[in-house]
């Protein structure tokens, strides 16, 4: 066994040696006079089921294959899909959609009943999706997925074979962004009514998007083929496209510099800028704002001292953001001290907490002064357990944090776990400080904000519940008017900031390693590049 | 026989002469020992290693886990790094003698856990021989066939991860060989004629296992303990590499290792020294393990 294992060390080390020198890349192959992307997808699908999906890699694969009623252009923004035109009532809670003449790739035409089917599907309490949640502003969408109402109650309905009509609780002024998220794909009944949950293998997987599923083998890749009965398919560029799941961020950086890879969705953040050297791969480095941001969650359900608002804002204050971007993270994103990244839509900024321009040592001094007006100090010092993912990054983060805490008095011990396993306990409420990112399912202030609500659930990992918050969101939900929605949302976010219900840290950037050849890529905020829109210079 | 007579003379005489000198099979062994040049290196080298590891984090002047936030990835000889600094700015010499300490408790700590429960299982599946032996050494067989790392999965994920763990769960899986060793030892030394005379004696099983077993043993135990080590220490370091090693702030060799690694082309500094410091503390063992079978077994030469 030892002995096996050392004749393993040996042979890696072989191996990394001849990884030094120049090798020939060896693409998948690809059929003679075709187009093919090899693309980094950072994680296997663990379906590709739109309402049995949450992930980002997911969509990456399913939107190439399913459209909503909008899509997403270049940049990333909502234009017609299946839908090209709609109307809204005044009281903006009935929109229309007139859909396009399109059809399934097994030629049977796309029809209105498809996205009342999707739709049902994805509320149906059997699905049991974990995304359902997202489009409760649909009519009755909340007692449909609790099972207290039949799914035909459901405010979706198919006037004719193309127009549809979805009838809402509430004004959504964002429906048009989500309206090309993957739980609002139509789902083609006919197929999933034979298959059942096999819809989706190779070869039952019938779409209405760009690509159709060739082959899917797990851990190894995902094949996509184009579809010529999509209704843009002139304009696809791309024949074929192989998604890997490339979890290894380090291998597959390795990847595309050899041209093994077109492109890997993420990079290693403190490798940005030297990728960036002339003498790297400055050409690849795609860095953009996003709309992410990365925070610290309180237990203030079993922790008592968390409770304690003047702890929170004690460990708020002691946050050194300016190091944790700039000197460990080094990749452009941005210090937070609000929660709502700048540039997201229907927002307007809120002013920071005062102390955000304070020198870090008034700051400190006033955290210690904090904690000592809650009874901790050197005789009684405040003992809590942080909880992280075990990424290298969000180690060296986890380490930085404890260290700046140690320095106003409040031992932190650090307990790292695997990344799925880490925000189950947030979930469940296992932790005591924690350690979360969250990235916007739609472009829309309240995608974020309505983390806090009090009846968000799970999610709302530190249970901040402000009635004056919640009232404030169901006012804004409310609200026609974009300016005076707006104004809501900014006026809850001050009050769920002044209260320390979270500790922001900094708004994230996408950041993806592009090879220059491939045209047609447009760094945007949603980092949306859907493969229909790439080529290839010639 | 009148020819004979002064031949016996002379060998009750050298047996008195070897006696007074007091030269045992010990002694061969160490002075075999100290004649083997890799072997002192290494003691030498170890030794030295072992003293930097206790004493060592008390004479850095940083300590291990301290933040300077403007010595970020400093290379080495600068700002008072000898080695450098990491991502962090933590001094990387503090955190090294920290991390050798720690593989080394690690890998003398889970040796003497398998040493302990692997001589006993062994000795006394070894000296009962029979259906006792047949049921021991069957459950050493079907805990071999345990996948360590899925054990190890299963230990953190039931009790939490904790640096406790580490030692009990490389400790479980390293007995399982040698008890293997012992038992094979055994079968062979409860033939011998002085077990036969113990028997004979009337001493009880136990105190035959314990005064005349066990002592017996010592030779290839105490060599396969020196090359436990070593095994144990990379065992560690794999862990480490796969995130399942100690917690930050603490470190070990395998976790700066594999830090290193992902920032090799960074700061190579954080790669190539505690690389180093493994390999030499890896091949001292192994040169004294193998010193020691050279010196207390020299039929295996």
């Amino acid at each position: 066994m030892r002995r096996a294992f050392g004749l393993f060390l040996a042979l890696g080390l072989l191996a990394g040696l001849n990884a030094c020198g120049p090798q020939k890349a060896i693409r998948a192959p690809c059929p003679h006079g075709s187009v093919c992307l090899e693309y980094g997808n950072g994680s296997e699908p663990v379906s590709l089921d739109p309402p049995k999906t949450t992930g980002t890699w997911e969509d990456r694969v399913m939107g190439e294959m399913l459209i909503g009623l909008t899509q997403n252009d270049p940049e990333g923004r909502p234009v017609p899909g299946m839908a090209t035109s709609w109307e809204t009532s005044p009281d903006g809670k009935t929109w229309t959609f007139h859909l396009r003449h399109a059809l399934w790739s097994d030629g049977v035409p796309v029809t209105a009943n498809d996205f009342v089917f999707g739709l049902r599907r994805l509320m149906d309490p059997a699905t049991a999706s974990q995304y359902a949640y997202l489009l409760f502003f649909i009519k009755n969408a909340e007692p449909v997925n609790a099972g207290r109402l039949p799914l035909t109650a459901l405010g979706a309905r198919a006037i004719d074979d193309h127009t549809l009509e979805l009838t809402l609780e509430h004004p959504a002024p964002y429906l048009l962004e989500i309206a090309k998220h993957q739980t609002m794909y139509p789902l083609p009944e006919h197929a999933v009514k034979k298959w059942g949950d096999h819809w989706t293998d190779p070869g039952h997987y019938v779409v209405n998007g760009p690509y159709k599923l060739a082959f899917w083998r797990l851990g190894d890749h995902i094949k996509l083929v184009r579809n010529p009965l999509y209704f843009d398919a002139s304009k696809v560029c791309i024949d074929q496209v192989d998604f890997y799941p490339t979890t290894d961020t380090i291998a597959a950086e390795r990847r595309v510099r050899r041209g093994e890879l077109d492109l890997d969705t993420n990079i290693i953040s403190n490798r940005v800028a030297y990728l960036r050297r002339p003498d790297q791969i400055p050409a690849y480095v795609h860095v953009h704002t996003y709309l992410g941001v990365t925070y610290l969650v309180f237990n203030t359900h079993d922790v008592p001292a968390l409770r304690d608002r003047r702890v929170r804002i004690a460990l708020d204050m002691s946050v050194d953001r300016d190091f944790l971007t700039a000197k460990l993270a080094r990749d452009g994103r941005l210090p937070a001290y609000t929660f709502v990244p700048p540039g997201t839509a229907n927002y307007q900024p809120v002013a920071p907490p005062i102390w955000a321009s304070w020198s870090f040592a008034r700051r400190q001094a006033a955290a210690r002064e904090l904690l000592a007006e809650a009874g901790y100090g050197p005789g009684n010092p405040l003992k809590l357990e942080y909880k992280t993912g075990d990424t290298p990054e969000a180690i060296v983060g986890a380490a930085a944090l404890q260290a700046g805490w140690r320095e106003v008095g409040a031992q932190v011990t650090i307990s790292q776990e695997e990344g799925q396993i880490a925000y189950q306990d947030l979930r469940i409420r296992n932790f005591q400080l924690g350690g979360a990112s969250w990235i916007a399912d739609y472009n829309d202030a309240t995608s974020f904000l309505e983390l806090q609500q009090s009846q968000t659930g799970a999610q709302n990992y530190g249970d901040y519940n402000n009635p004056v918050y919640d009232d404030l969101l169901a006012k804004a939900d409310n609200e026609p008017d974009a300016g005076k929605r707006a104004a809501y949302l900014a006026r809850a976010e001050t009050i769920m900031l002044n209260d320390a219900a979270i500790i922001p840290v900094s708004f994230l950037v996408s950041k993806n390693l592009v090879n220059p050849r491939i045209t047609g890529w447009v760094d945007n905020l949603t980092d949306w590049h859907r493969v229909q829109y790439l080529c290839f210079k010639r | 026989m009148t020819v004979l007579a002064p031949n016996l003379r002379r060998d009750s005489r050298t047996m008195e002469q070897a006696a007074a000198k007091g030269r045992s099979l010990w002694d061969d062994a160490r002075r075999r020992l100290f004649r083997n040049r890799a072997a002192v290196a290494s003691m030498i080298l170890l030794g030295l290693f072992l003293l930097a590891a206790i004493v060592g984090p008390y004479l850095t002047p940083d300590h291990y886990d301290a933040i300077n936030k403007g010595d970020v990835w400093d290379p080495p000889l600068t700002n008072g790094h000898l080695l450098g600094a990491d991502s962090l700015g933590r001094d990387l010499l503090a955190r090294l003698l920290v991390g050798l300490r720690v593989s080394l408790a690690i890998g003398v700590v889970a040796t003497a856990v398998s040493l302990v429960i692997g001589v006993t299982w062994g000795a006394t599946a070894g000296f009962l021989g029979g259906a006792v032996d047949e049921l021991m050494m069957r459950f050493v067989d079907v805990l071999y066939t345990l996948p360590f790392i899925f054990f190890v999965i299963l230990l953190m994920v039931t009790f939490g991860r904790h640096f406790l763990l580490i030692f009990l769960a490389i400790g479980c899986v390293e007995w399982l060989t040698m008890s293997r060793i012992v038992r094979g030892q055994t079968l062979s030394l409860k033939q011998k004629e002085f077990v036969e005379a113990a028997r004979a004696s009337g001493l009880s099983t136990r105190a035959i296992i314990g005064r005349h077993i066990v002592p017996n043993l010592l030779g290839p135990v105490v060599v396969y303990a020196t090359l436990t080590i070593p095994g144990v220490i990379l065992l560690e370091s794999f862990l480490s590499f796969l995130g399942m090693g100690v917690q930050e702030p603490l470190t070990s060799l395998g976790t700066l290792i594999s830090n290193g690694a992902e920032e090799m082309d960074l700061a190579p500094w954080l790669l190539i020294f505690p690389s180093l410091v493994m390999v030499l503390t890896l091949m001292a063992f192994n040169f004294i393990g193998d010193g020691l079978r050279d010196a207390i077994d020299p039929k295996d030469r």
